[in-house]
């Protein structure tokens, strides 16, 4: 919403600079984001006077002048004829500026000293074209600015309006919100029309059909309008605030619609048939071309106006072309009505059709300044256009409102303003608003609001209004005194950070997608039909494609970074997210949301440098990440199936996570295929896991052991077994050799090649003892390690070395 | 005798003196003092010495020793210090080599600045709340007083699921869900991801919103400005102006735009806080009554206040980053500053 300093000088007497002026709005909750000076810079183009014109002695065409700006007579040659001697014009003194950067020096033109020069229309930027110089009106005062005499001076304040504030969709509402804070009065325009003798009764005629949607429908009759160019101030408002000039009379009702916020309408008489309207639904389907050249497909919850037969207007909304006013109207019907705000909202939103009109009805315009609005416009419409007002108003107004009243609390807005308000001062500001106030009992009030604010309903809404106008910055800064409790964050929350905190100490940075991805990335990490994944929520208007579907995995997101990065170059990436992915759930509205942990690693695995060596990242690399996750949550009972591998890991390389009989995550090697499908040229290594199973299965340490004072002692086994024999069974035969000294066995070498018979391979571990009760002396140790050996032996049939 | 001995000491110190290694030293302390030395041959002809002799002589030949023994630890000494020193002189490093190292990962900034504004709540008694990011109508509109017709709906174009469900526009349903479940008072925070149609530098169709909500008996506005003040002087730093100016938002009232003087210049003016010295950070007011008929709350006697801000403005701010779809492009080279 724009409007202007010196427009709002019209109605409210303040003393602010235009600087001050935007503090105030914006502190009134009217806030300023932008202003504009208009007309700045040209203090050196003044008012001046003809005292002679003459005949340049060598040009036929030019003319010397001796032109008097107020405190010296200079000489100016000039071009144009459509001057006399006598005439006020524009002089553009040496030192001007004028609009294209075009500076006024001293000339000589043609033998003769030219000590300025007298403008054009053009080139002072005040139109597109113009004939001659401009010839000022002889009421202007000689030697001050231009600008200023013509009131073109001016700053156009942009003011970003909540949605609340229809009542400040207007200067007058603004410059009542001035007043407001200010304790002054706004002065309205005055409303004396100046009616003809034609009666606009049995002219014209005004019937609503559906009183629920339109409860007053005012209008006014001007005959013998002119239609032709507004005249300049008009044009230069409009065009400060942001609109464009059409002709004099659609100019006037767009004024009046910025003046007041109201729109009005103007229809060309001269096509409403029967000279009546009828405010009545659409009907159902029924086809409307309106003003902007576009035809409309209506419904029967649109409300049109209607003549004896055809639709006209869009109520509220737009015109319609077949009524509107041309360079050859002559007679108008003015507009003035209420539309209701759920009507023309749902209209102009079904419609794509937002205009300056509907903005307002949707918010909710004020029913009781249609009368003002309308005498304002059809004054303006006969002085301008030079018609006649008939006689007498239509005032269509089978839906009285009643003005709101509330009970207002003193007690109670101090309690939640937390600031004391003496009862005169709160009546003085609701005066100022144009409140009325009536005292019921000792701190109460009945405040009755005046129709513009439709905002004001509730109490609340009278404490708010106190506040603004108190000021925010007036109500003293406190602590509150609240009831102590306290609450320590969850273990979620907690194991949340302790996990991010370990991904990142273990190199991995972490990384934020979007949550929503594009469903054809399912189809890209190669997830099979029926895949449970494939089942997500789909977004019904995304901004593009690939933003379609809410994710169900983490992997399309991690490797549309990767590929990312991969195309700056960066091609050793270690990253993680910890976020949600959203699963859609049987029996509820509302999807499960559950957080998961997930990576992805490829490229070097340590930064290269000049001590060490490029080294690849491999699966063991993340599996030792995914290790210490376990280890950081406390948690030792997991299981690692290569049985039922997802389809986007490479078949070999990879195996699903277990908490129990509970399926809680995956990791390994990208499949080569989706690998390709992302461009990516190394092998990359992802993991996810389901973070609120994890929680759920975390525990915390609750006793430390003591260590024991006796040393550890180690033994080492080195044995060929079958090639497809997983370490871990090695390794868990010899854990459930009962013996109460041995502590722990370590995989340390694993070996295939030369030496190594064709389907075998070599593994070397290395067991600890440990006895609490004593040094375990070597003969009892070989006595232990025997029986681990022989248990290998028996039940695996391993081979020692 | 004693000649002999005197004349010993002085060749063996003599060529303790000269020698400048240690096996060299070895080798006269062999000489002199080893089983086969010349002073064990010395000791071993104190037989042919007259018995009242022997006393002295064998005490002058045992000073002898200790004093070559002496001399030779101190010239050891002396050498092996002159050596360790020769060596620690030839093993010098280059220190400016770079060192070795393991990478360490970053946290993103969205939730570095997530910890760090909700660590300053939490010390102030603010209980860290959940809701879902996928919500019900119910939750995101109607219990905050956004009816279905309401022109604040425009405010925030929202991404449906269907009619009934959309990606959450902000945080403020967790309000509603932890009224519901809890009678005040309440005192939570709560940081989540929000969703509104919208894309360009200084809009995200993800972002993130921290919202604070405190409900207590005798709550007041005033209050709303005392914990304010307080968060933007632990976040912003000590002594950064507040300003508090009316808005509205449909689920406060009174409601507030708080605007912190601008950290780039101070509140003087400049091209980030558009001339006007101040920043505008986040939005807050007072439980709007409606709010509270929705979860059952008595608003007479309880009052409150929310907040919200967003994390994104705020991570743009602290780290002058000027275009928002960064912080979601995952460019390395980027997020490693963090």
């Amino acid at each position: 919403m724009k409007v202007t300093y010196n427009w709002l000088k019209d109605f409210v007497d303040f003393d602010l600079s235009p600087d001050k002026l935007a503090d105030l709005l914006t502190m009134l909750g009217l806030e300023v984001e932008g202003m504009e000076s208009l007309g700045g810079g040209m203090d050196d183009v003044v008012v001046a006077v003809v005292e002679e014109k003459a005949q340049h002695p060598n040009a036929d065409k030019l003319s010397l002048c001796r032109v008097n700006d107020g405190g010296q007579i200079l000489s100016v040659v000039c071009g144009a004829q459509n001057f006399k001697s006598g005439d006020k014009v524009a002089l553009a003194r040496i030192g001007a500026v004028l609009p294209g950067d075009f500076k006024i020096k001293r000339s000589k033109i043609r033998g003769e000293e030219s000590f300025g020069m007298l403008c054009s229309e053009k080139e002072l930027g005040l139109a597109d074209d113009s004939e001659g110089i401009m010839v000022l009106p002889d009421e202007l005062p000689l030697g001050i600015p231009l600008f200023d005499a013509l009131g073109l001076k001016d700053t156009v304040f942009e003011i970003g309006l909540t949605p609340n504030r229809a009542d400040c969709l207007s200067v007058i509402g603004i410059a009542r919100e001035i007043a407001a804070k200010l304790g002054k009065k706004v002065g309205y325009p005055g409303h004396g029309v100046v009616e003809g003798t034609k009666e606009i009764h049995g002219v014209a005629s005004v019937e609503i059909a559906d009183p629920d949607m339109c409860p007053r429908y005012t209008a006014r009759l001007i005959t013998g309008c002119t239609i032709g160019a507004s005249p300049a101030w008009l044009v230069n408002r409009l065009c400060a605030v942001g609109m464009r000039s059409i002709n004099n009379v659609v100019d006037i009702t767009n004024y009046v619609l910025m003046e007041y916020g109201h729109p009005l309408h103007a229809f060309d008489f001269d096509f409403l048939s029967g000279g009546k309207i009828v405010v009545r639904k659409a009907a159902d389907g029924e086809c409307f071309k309106t003003l902007d050249g576009q035809e409309r497909s209506l419904q029967s919850s649109d409300l049109t106006i209607r003549d004896g037969g055809k639709a006209v207007a869009l109520a509220g909304i737009m015109g319609g072309e077949n009524s509107e006013v041309t360079g050859t109207t002559r007679n108008i019907l003015l507009e003035s009505a209420y539309f209701e705000p759920s009507t023309i909202r749902r209209t102009a939103k079904r419609l794509g059709l937002r205009t300056e009109a509907s903005h307002r009805f949707e918010r909710g315009a004020d029913v009781n300044i249609l009368v003002k609005a309308l005498d304002r416009a059809a004054t303006l419409i006969a002085d301008l256009a030079g018609g006649t007002v008939a006689r007498g108003i239509i005032d269509v107004h089978p839906k009285k409102t009643e003005p709101v009243t509330i009970r207002f609390r003193q007690e109670r807005a101090e309690k939640i303003l937390g600031v004391s308000l003496p009862l005169e001062e709160v009546v003085r500001h609701f005066h100022h608003l144009e409140f009325s106030c009536e005292i019921q009992e000792p701190g109460v009030l009945a405040v009755t609001v005046p129709s513009f604010r439709v905002d004001i309903e509730r109490e609340i809404d009278l404490i708010e209004e106190l506040a603004r106008l108190v000021g925010y910055e007036k109500v003293p800064v406190t602590m509150p005194k609240v009831r102590i409790f306290s609450d320590r964050p969850t273990a979620h929350q907690k194991l949340e950070k302790k996990v991010k905190e370990l991904l990142v100490a273990h190199g991995l940075s972490e990384v934020i997608n979007y949550s929503f991805i594009s469903a054809a990335s399912f189809d890209k990490i190669l997830l099979a039909e029926g895949d449970y994944r494939r089942d997500c929520l789909k977004i019904l208007n995304p901004l593009t494609d690939e933003q379609g579907v809410m994710r169900t995995t983490m992997l399309p997101g991690l490797l549309e970074t990767a590929a990312r990065n991969a195309s700056f170059r960066n091609l050793d990436l270690q990253i993680f997210e910890m976020r949600r992915v959203y699963l859609p759930r049987k029996g509820s509205e509302l999807p499960e949301e559950p957080l998961f942990v997930s990576g992805f690693i490829t490229g070097g695995r340590f930064p290269e440098g000049w001590n060490q060596a490029k080294e690849e990242i491999d699966f063991y690399d993340l599996k030792g990440i995914v290790e210490n996750i376990y280890s950081e949550l406390g948690i030792d009972a997991v299981g690692y199936a290569s049985s039922d591998v997802d389809c986007f890991y490479h078949p070999g390389k990879a195996c699903s996570l277990y908490l129990g009989e509970n399926r809680i995550g995956s990791l390994g090697e990208i499949h080569p295929t989706v690998q390709e499908n992302y461009g990516l040229e190394k092998p990359g290594y992802y993991f996810e896991m389901d973070f609120e199973k994890l929680v759920a299965a975390g525990t915390e340490l609750v006793s430390a052991v003591t260590p024991s004072r006796f040393p550890d002692t180690f033994r080492d086994i080195a044995m060929l077994v079958k090639d497809d024999m997983d370490a871990e069974t090695v390794l868990e035969t010899i854990r459930q050799t009962k013996i109460r000294e041995l502590k722990g066995v370590e995989l340390f070498d694993l070996y295939k090649g030369a030496n190594i018979p064709e389907g075998e391979k070599s593994l070397a571990v290395r067991v600890r003892y440990l006895s609490y009760e004593k040094t375990l002396a070597d003969d009892e140790i070989n006595a232990m390690h025997r029986k681990v050996i022989d248990n290998l032996t028996k039940k695996l049939g391993v081979t020692i070395r | 005798m004693k000649e002999k001995l005197d004349d010993l000491l002085r060749k063996a110190l003599g060529e303790l003196a000269a020698s400048s290694s240690d096996d060299a030293l070895q080798e006269i302390r062999v000489r002199y003092l080893g089983k086969k030395g010349e002073l064990t041959a010395i000791m071993k002809g104190l037989g042919g010495v007259p018995a009242e002799d022997r006393p002295a002589l064998g005490q002058a030949v045992n000073t002898l020793k200790d004093r070559i023994e002496e001399e030779y630890k101190s010239k050891l000494s002396v050498i092996r210090d002159v050596k360790k020193a020769e060596k620690l002189r030839s093993e010098r490093i280059d220190v400016t080599l770079p060192g070795r190292r393991r990478s360490i990962g970053t946290k993103h900034p969205i939730t570095l600045v997530t910890e760090e504004i909700t660590e300053i709540f939490a010390g102030l008694g603010f209980q860290v709340a959940e809701g879902p990011e996928i919500e019900l109508d119910f939750y995101n509109f109607e219990a905050l007083n956004i009816p279905k017709d309401h022109p604040a709906r425009d405010m925030q174009d929202s991404f449906y699921i269907n009619e009934n469900i959309l990606l959450r526009t902000h945080t403020s349903p967790v309000q509603i869900r932890t009224m519901l479940k809890h009678a005040p008072p309440i005192r939570i925070i709560a940081p989540g991801t929000v969703y509104r149609c919208d894309s360009d530098a200084t809009h995200s169709p993800m972002f993130h919103q921290v919202e604070g909500l405190l409900v207590d008996k005798g709550i007041s506005f005033g209050d709303l400005k005392g914990i304010l003040t307080i968060f933007v002087n632990q976040y912003f730093g000590k002594g950064t102006g507040v300003r508090l100016r009316p808005s509205f938002f449909p689920f406060t009232e009174p409601s507030a735009e708080v605007d912190i003087a601008c950290v780039m210049c101070k509140g003087n003016g400049c091209r980030i806080c558009k001339n006007t010295g101040w920043l505008e950070i986040l939005g807050a007011g007072m439980v709007d009554p409606e709010v509270f008929r929705h979860v059952k709350y008595d608003s007479e006697a309880n009052t409150g206040f929310a907040f919200g801000m967003g994390i994104e403005r705020i991570a743009m701010l602290k780290y002058g980053i000027k275009d928002m779809r960064l912080l979601f492009e995952n460019d390395m080279r980027f997020l490693n500053q963090f």
